[in-house]
C-alpha cells in the first residue's frame, strides 16, 4: 500500500475515528504518568495528534518510516502505536517497570520502532536517510520525522535540512511539535526560534503552519508532501502550533509540565476531564 | 603500482559496487576530487558536506532501507564528532554501515593535532558490536573493504593517509580474521609482538625476521569480540606480549589483550600520553611520540626475558 492522500482520507471519514483513538491515547499517556517512573507528559499531550495523524497517512505504507526524534515524547509513540493496533501490548501495564521494553525513551526491540531516538537530533537525520533509499529504490515512500521545537537547538537537525536541501530530497516531511516548552521552562527565554518559517524557506524547505491539533488542518498540511504542485523537489516542514498538556486542563500550557508522575486517583480525574 | 590504504579503499569500493547494487558511497568533503567511486557509479555516490554526525544518521537510514553504506572521512571526524551517531546507529542498534576512516593514528603528519586520531580504538572498542579492522598494506584494506561489505555487521576501517605498503603474504582464502604469524614455531620465543596497524606492522615484521628469539603476530581485527576470539590461540604461542600500535596507551588494544589474558605478561609500545604537537612526515611525528623502530628496539631489550616454555 501507498501512503493515502488527505483526500481519500476524508472520503474514509477517518477524521472522527483519529479524534477517538486520540482520547484513547491520552487517557494511555496519562495512565503511564501514574506509572512509578512517571513520563514526559506535556510533550507527549502535545505532540500525539501529530503522530495519529502521521500514521493516518503514512502507517500502512511499508516503503513510508514514521520517526519520532523528540523521543522523550516516547509514552505518545507507545500510545499511538497501541491504539494503531501496530504495537500488541499495552504500554501503560508495564511502562518503565523492570524487565518492560517500554523504556522513558523509544526502544527500538519494540515493533514500530526502527530507532531509537531521545539523544535529540538523530531521528531527523535517520529520516531523511530513509527518505534518500526511498528515492533510490523508486518506491514512493517517504521519511517522516516528528521533532519538537527545543530540539531545534541541535545542529543535527540543520545539518540536516542543509543535506536534504543540497541532495533533493523532495519525500522528506519534517514536522515540528511547535510547543514552546522544553525541559529547563520556555523556548523563548531559553534559546528563542525567531523566524522559524523563514529559516526552514531559506532551507529550501515548502513551509507549512497549522494547527497542531485539529486533524484536518494536519493532514492538509502533511498532503503537500503528496501533492507537491509548483513546490516539487522540495522537501516539506509543517510548523505545528500545539499545546504542552494538551487535553488535560490542569496542565494546558505549563512548562512545568514537561514531565509529571502523578496519583492513581488524579488520573482517574484527569481521563475522566479529557477534552 | 602499490596503492595507500585510503586510496585502496576507493579503488576496491568501486569494484565492488559494480556487481553489488546495494553498495553506496558517502563522503563527507574529504574523499578528494577525481572520486573513482563517483566516477563510475554517480547515482550511488553523495557527498553529504561537512556533517558527519548526520551523515552517519542518514546511513542509518539507508542501511534500514536495505542499502550498504560506506561512510568516510578523517578518523578523528568519524570516531570522535559522530562519536554519539556511531554509539547508537552502529553500536547499540547495529545498523549495517561501513566507516572507511582514513589519516588514523598520526598519520596527518605535518596536518596538526586536529587531524590526528589516537583515540579512535579505545571509543569504538567500547561501543560494543562494531568490527574494528586496521588493515596493514593494500592487500589487507582491499580485503577489509571486501569482507566489511559481504558482512551484515557495521565496521570501522581504520585507514592511514599516502604511504603505500605490501601487505604480509596470506594464505589464500583466508580471512583477515585469522591472526598471521611469523615466526610461529620458533620454539619458545621469549616474546610476542602484536603488530596492529600498517607502521606497526612495518616495524614488528622487520625486527622479527632478524630476531629469531621473538614471534610477530599481526592482528587486523581488534573489536574486543574479534580480540576474544583470538586471545587463546595468542595465549598458546606466547605467555610474553608487546603490543605494537599506534595509539594512546590507554584503551588501545594492549589493554584490552591484558584484561583477556590475566596469567600472561601484555606490555604496550604507544605513542604515550603526551599531544603530538610538532610538524614533520608521519614517522617524524610518530618518533616525537616515542613510538618507532629505535625506540621498540631498545624496549624489546628492556623486557629482556628468555625463552620461555609457552606452557607457563
Amino acid at each position: 500500500m501507498t501512503a493515502r492522500t488527505v483526500e481519500a482520507i476524508r472520503r474514509e471519514d477517518v477524521v472522527p475515528e483519529l479524534e477517538g483513538k486520540a482520547l484513547e491515547a491520552r487517557s494511555l499517556i496519562i495512565d503511564m504518568a501514574a506509572a512509578p517512573t512517571g513520563c514526559h507528559i506535556g510533550g507527549s499531550l502535545s505532540v500525539i495528534d501529530l503522530l495519529l495523524a502521521a500514521y493516518a497517512v503514512y502507517g500502512s505504507d511499508p516503503a513510508s518510516a514514521i520517526i519520532l526524534s523528540k523521543g522523550h515524547s516516547a509514552a505518545a509513540l507507545y500510545a499511538a502505536l497501541y491504539v494503531q493496533g501496530i504495537m500488541p501490548d499495552n504500554p501503560a501495564e508495564s511502562y518503565g517497570a523492570s524487565g518492560s521494553l517500554f523504556t522513558g525513551h523509544p526502544n527500538h526491540k519494540l515493533p514500530g520502532i526502527p530507532f531509537a531516538t531521545g539523544s535529540l537530533g538523530h531521528g531527523v537525520p535517520y529520516a531523511a536517510g530513509w527518505a534518500l533509499a526511498q528515492r533510490l529504490k523508486g518506491t514512493g515512500g517517504t521519511g517522516v520525522v516528528i521533532g519538537g521545537d527545543g530540539e531545534l537547538q541541535e545542529g543535527l537537525c540543520w545539518e540536516t535540512a542543509q543535506i536534504a536541501q543540497a541532495k533533493g530530497i523532495s519525500n522528506f516531511v519534517y514536522i515540528v511539535d511547535c510547543n514552546g516548552g522544553q525541559n529547563d521552562g520556555l523556548v523563548q527565554d531559553i534559546s528563542p526560534l525567531p523566524q522559524l518559517r523563514e529559516r526552514f524557506e531559506a532551507f529550501g524547505f515548502r513551509v507549512r503552519e497549522t494547527d497542531g491539533h485539529d486533524y484536518g488542518a494536519i493532514l492538509s498540511a502533511i498532503d503537500v508532501a503528496l501533492a507537491p504542485g509548483e513546490e516539487a523537489g522540495k522537501p516539506l516542514a509543517v510548523l505545528a502550533r500545539t499545546v504542552k498538556g494538551k487535553g488535560v486542563r490542569a496542565i494546558e500550557g505549563n512548562p512545568e509540565a514537561h514531565y509529571a508522575k502523578i496519583p492513581a486517583k488524579t488520573a482517574d480525574k484527569w481521563k475522566r476531564s479529557l477534552t | 603500482m602499490t596503492h595507500s590504504s585510503r586510496e585502496a579503499y576507493k579503488l576496491e569500493l568501486t569494484e565492488l559496487a559494480r556487481e553489488d547494487g546495494r553498495i553506496l558511497c558517502l563522503e563527507a568533503d574529504l574523499g578528494g576530487k577525481n572520486h573513482a567511486f563517483q566516477a563510475e557509479h554517480p547515482d550511488r555516490f553523495f557527498n553529504v558536506g561537512i556533517a558527519e554526525a548526520a551523515g552517519i544518521d542518514i546511513a542509518a537510514g539507508l542501511a534500514e532501507a536495505g542499502f550498504v553504506p560506506f561512510f568516510s572521512t578523517f578518523a578523528s571526524f568519524a570516531a570522535l564528532r559522530a562519536s554519539e551517531s556511531i554509539k547508537l546507529a552502529m553500536g547499540y542498534m547495529g545498523k549495517n554501515i561501513k566507516i572507511a576512516a582514513a589519516y588514523g593514528g598520526v598519520s596527518g603528519g605535518w596536518f596538526g593535532t586536529t587531524h590526528h586520531c589516537l583515540e579512535d580504538i579505545a571509543v569504538l572498542q567500547s561501543f560494543q558490536h562494531i568490527r574494528i579492522v586496521c588493515p596493514h598494506g593494500e592487500a589487507e584494506t582491499r580485503q577489509a573493504i571486501r569482507e566489511a561489505a559481504a558482512s551484515p555487521e557495521p565496521y570501522y576501517i581504520r585507514l592511514a593517509r599516502n604511504d603505500a605498503f605490501e601487505s604480509l603474504p596470506r594464505e589464500a582464502g583466508s580471512s583477515l580474521r585469522d591472526v598471521l604469524y611469523q615466526g610461529k614455531d620458533r620454539p619458545n620465543a621469549r616474546l610476542c609482538l602484536v603488530s596492529v596497524g600498517e607502521q606497526a606492522t612495518e616495524i614488528c615484521a622487520r625486527i622479527a625476521a632478524e630476531d629469531e628469539s621473538l614471534v610477530h603476530a599481526h592482528l587486523a581485527y581488534v573489536d574486543s569480540g574479534s580480540l576474544k576470539r583470538v586471545a587463546p590461540e595468542l595465549r598458546s604461542v606466547s605467555s610474553r606480549f608487546l603490543v605494537v600500535e599506534e595509539h594512546r596507551g590507554t584503551g588501545g588494544t594492549a589493554s584490552y589483550l591484558a584484561l583477556l589474558l590475566p596469567d600472561a605478561e601484555v606490555y604496550s609500545h604507544d605513542c604515550g600520553h603526551d599531544w603530538p604537537i610538532y610538524g614533520g612526515s608521519h614517522a617524524d611525528v610518530l618518533r616525537d611520540l616515542g613510538f618507532g623502530e629505535d625506540e621498540l628496539r631498545r624496549q624489546i631489550a628492556e623486557l629482556g626475558g628468555s625463552r620461555h616454555d609457552r606452557s607457563a
